[in-house]
């Protein structure tokens, strides 16, 4: 854990400034920053281990908006969230996105990049949402494809996401742990485990999330996402609009006393509040990190 | 599934009223909800880049039966979309003496095929009614007289993003609008779309036939606006060969 203060905050840089390793996120707590919060971030530096942020929301070829992302850059390691991509559709993957995301890579130089497991549109039409996939060998060998085809164009691995989801399919042939490490397997990307959203389908759709959890090719595990959800009657909806539920940790602590620390990200995205608030989320996650390290020395 | 449904709209309307919020403030959150869905069904979203939702908005309002008193409501959108794009377009680079040491490298009889270029964030936008000053009063934090001259006649406006945040003429965004004049505006409409100089000044004259062509080049140019000088430098067996005099670094 050396070039890691108390804080978990990257302190490699150098004295000619060179930004914080690009190779790896610290296996520490960090923030989804959003627009309300990026002031205070550039104003006061605060001691959070690293940022991520929705790719799409960066896309501009220029102008303030990315001028601050840049100065964030400079100050903590950064990973690109994407939720436009649209992976799982039957449609080809948009040139222009692909270009546009390649293009904010060259110039943050993030270090991960993920994208969702899910379809946001077809025919050319854009639901911008994440919708689910049936889990179907025709699916896996869609997406599959398609991840291909990104980290080809865009010259890296991605992480891809595992989506909640409100509906399930009849066609589905395989349980959605076995279609997500089939995509592992055969694209040889990474994981970004969303803890939430697996708690969240194994409520609307009657799984056990352990046997979820434990099915998931470990080492493939590069980051980890917690966040709120709320209850609609019997239907769990990932809100991303309230603290992580007592639920989630339990899950989230098990799975990393069993898989080891990972870089772990509190996303928050509708009713955002105070930044401290943000901070006392994370620092909960940091609490059961530093547990996880102690009993692994 | 009525969750996707309650899930997809909401986008659509977070992202419409992030660029259209003085739309919103004239016509008042329901009208507007109800506008945005209308729009959703009759544009679909084609792209997963949201900033790049909303561009017909003006043009659907213009054709939105519940507007229709407000003639004045899509011209107020396509100013809030050009601030929109003039705030995400790409960095301009050059100052103001490399364009004025390209145009002056130009032999005398090459200047009317001369072509300019507008730096990346400039937009241009007309209106039959006082759209600045609708715009004006309808700003968050604006406290002084509310009333609007509609005989006022037309607005001709530049929008762009400064360099400088700190400019005393723009807002916390460092966009600026200004209002030019007609002739100017015919101008520098001409130059985006491509016009030669000749062209742009016939435009230019026709629209006031006291344009002064050294005046606008010593204004645009000067305030960073004409960031590129292209021109023809050679004919070699009737082919014309079109050279870069001076070009921006673009993304």
């Amino acid at each position: 854990m050396s070039g890691r203060s108390a804080t978990g905050r990257d302190t490699r840089s150098d004295a000619l400034g060179r930004k914080p390793s690009n190779h790896a996120l610290p296996a520490a707590a960090g923030l989804g920053l959003r627009a309300p919060h990026v002031s205070h971030v550039l104003a006061s530096h605060p001691p959070v281990a690293w940022f991520e942020v929705h790719s799409e929301n960066y896309f501009a070829a220029g102008g303030p908006t990315l001028r601050a992302l840049e100065r964030i850059r400079s100050n903590y390691p950064l990973s690109l969230h994407g939720v436009g991509l649209s992976l799982g559709s039957t449609d080809a993957l948009s040139r222009t996105h692909l270009h546009k995301l390649a293009r904010l890579i060259a110039r943050v130089e993030p270090a991960l990049v993920s994208e969702h497991l899910c379809w946001c549109g077809v025919a050319t039409r854009h639901f911008n949402d994440l919708l689910p996939l049936p889990f179907t060998e025709a699916a896996l060998a869609n997406v599959c494809a398609h991840i291909d085809e990104a980290q080809h164009c865009l010259g890296r691995e991605i992480a891809v996401e595992n989506i909640s989801a409100y509906v399930a399919f009849d066609d589905s042939t395989m349980s959605e742990w076995e279609f997500v490490a089939a995509i592992v397997d055969r694209t040889g990307c990474k994981l970004l485990l969303d803890i939430n959203n697996v708690y969240v389908n194994s409520v609307n759709h009657g799984f056990d999330a352990e046997r979820y959890l434990a099915a998931l090719p470990e080492a493939a595990i590069v980051e980890i996402h917690l966040a709120g959800f709320e209850a609609a009657g019997r239907c769990l909806i990932d809100t991303h609009g309230a603290r992580v539920a007592p639920e989630v940790w339990a899950l989230y602590r098990k799975t990393i006393a069993r898989i080891g620390p990972r870089p772990t990200l509190i996303e928050w995205d509708v009713d955002i509040p105070a930044f401290a608030v943000l901070e006392a989320e994370a620092a909960t996650a940091a609490a059961f990190l530093a547990d996880c390290d102690a009993v692994a020395a | 599934m009525a969750i996707y449904s309650r899930t997809i709209r909401a986008n659509y309307r977070n992202a419409v009223s992030a660029t259209y919020p003085v739309v919103r403030r004239i016509v008042g959150a329901s009208l507007f909800r109800a506008a945005v869905d209308a729009y959703v069904d009759a544009h679909p979203s084609r792209s997963g880049d949201l900033n790049e939702y909303g561009d017909a908005f003006g043009d659907f309002l213009h054709c939105y039966p519940p507007s229709a008193e407000l003639p004045y409501l899509p011209d107020v959108a396509r100013l809030e979309w050009a601030v929109d794009e003039a705030y995400r377009a790409a960095d301009g680079a050059l100052a103001p003496d490399a364009v004025l040491g390209a145009l002056s490298h130009v032999p005398a009889d090459a200047l009317p095929h001369v072509h300019l270029g507008l730096e990346p964030s400039s937009r241009l936008v007309a209106s039959s009614f006082p759209l600045l000053r609708i715009w004006q009063v309808n700003q968050p934090g604006y406290d002084g007289d509310l009333r609007v001259d509609f005989t006022a006649g037309r607005h001709c406006m530049r929008i762009r993003r400064e360099p400088n945040a700190r400019c005393s003429e723009c807002d916390d965004s460092g966009i600026m609008i200004e209002r030019i004049d007609a002739a100017h505006f015919e101008w520098l409409s001409a130059i985006a779309r491509g016009a030669t100089l000749a062209e742009a000044l016939e435009r230019a004259v026709d629209t006031d036939p006291a344009f002064h062509l050294q005046t606008a080049l010593q204004k645009f140019i000067g305030d960073g606006s004409i960031d590129r000088v292209v021109h023809a430098v050679a004919q070699v067996d009737g082919m014309e060969t079109s050279v870069t005099g001076l070009k921006a670094p673009r993304d």
